[in-house]
């Protein structure tokens, strides 16, 4: 069965921004520094915070499949 | 590596294919196993390896290594090092006093990080000021050393609660009217570094 490209597409969107703040959350944990705490939150925690929000949004106005009448 | 970073490793990794197969096939969210697939990663899992993650940087915020990461906090390093018996930090440090991997944040528990709110902006002005600002030629702490930090691990233990001198100025030391440090003066010293003779630590 094919998705709405529009839940596709923010479901993309969603799982980029997830996807790079896990990345940069992971990489700032190799680096015992002031700076990378901040990179941690100010960067990685922002955009998967955004990847949440992107997902939550998403399946908050995604209208639900409706029962079929015929069952 | 530690258990916890395995398992933080593991989290991320396990999320970051699960994101990807949920966004690279979105019709898997079509059906009830899907939905809960998604939910897993696209909520559950990221947040689970950013509070993980958080744990993390503040376990890694007591290290020595931490809190000697910024230049201008190499010479109170090299203060643990200096083969000086009254030389108070080092002899702490070279005698496994403080665990040599924390030893900064034993003697320091409520900077920055770890302390209220006002400590914690400090900590982010240090920051600035690292990268972007003039660094001041003396460095001291905001308010006078708290005795709380000494009595930690001192009060009880026998040689300290013994001594005449202890005894007699015990209830000042417990409520800071008189500083530890009025006494045992040579803390870090670090523009007395210059020439002084370093311990060389055995690496096993």
């Amino acid at each position: 069965m094919e998705a709405d490209p529009r839940l596709a597409r923010r479901l993309r969107l969603g799982g980029l921004l997830l996807g790079l703040g896990l990345l940069i959350e992971a990489a700032t944990l190799f680096w015992p520094h002031p700076t990378a705490f901040l990179v941690f939150l100010l960067l990685g925690g922002v955009l998967v915070a955004a990847g949440v929000f992107v997902y939550l949004f998403t399946i908050a106005t995604y209208p639900s499949p409706r029962p079929r009448a015929d069952l | 590596m530690s258990y916890f970073e395995e398992a933080l490793a593991a989290v991320v990794l396990v999320a970051i294919a699960l994101i990807s197969l949920v966004a690279l096939r979105p019709s898997l969210s079509a059906a009830r196993g899907g939905r809960i697939l998604a939910f897993l990663a696209f909520l559950v899992l990221p947040l689970l390896a950013t509070t993980m993650g958080l744990y993390a940087h503040m376990e890694q915020s007591k290290t020595t290594e931490f809190c000697l990461s910024c230049h201008v906090m190499e010479p109170y390093g090299r203060s643990l090092q200096v083969d000086d018996a009254a030389w108070l930090p080092a002899q702490h440090y070279q005698n496994n006093r403080i665990p040599r991997d924390k030893a900064c944040f034993t003697c320091h528990t409520d900077y920055t990080m770890f302390g209220d709110v006002n400590a914690k902006l400090r900590g982010l002005r240090h920051v600035y000021v690292n990268y972007l600002g003039e660094i001041p030629e003396k460095i001291e702490l905001y308010e006078p050393y708290n005795n709380r930090e000494c009595l930690h691990c001192h009060a009880g233990a026998r040689t300290f609660e013994e001594s005449d001198l202890h005894k007699e100025m015990r209830a000042d030391l417990g409520s800071n009217a008189t500083s530890c440090l009025e006494c045992h003066d040579a803390v870090h010293n670090v523009h007395e570094l210059e020439g002084k003779p370093s311990w060389k630590e055995a690496r096993p």
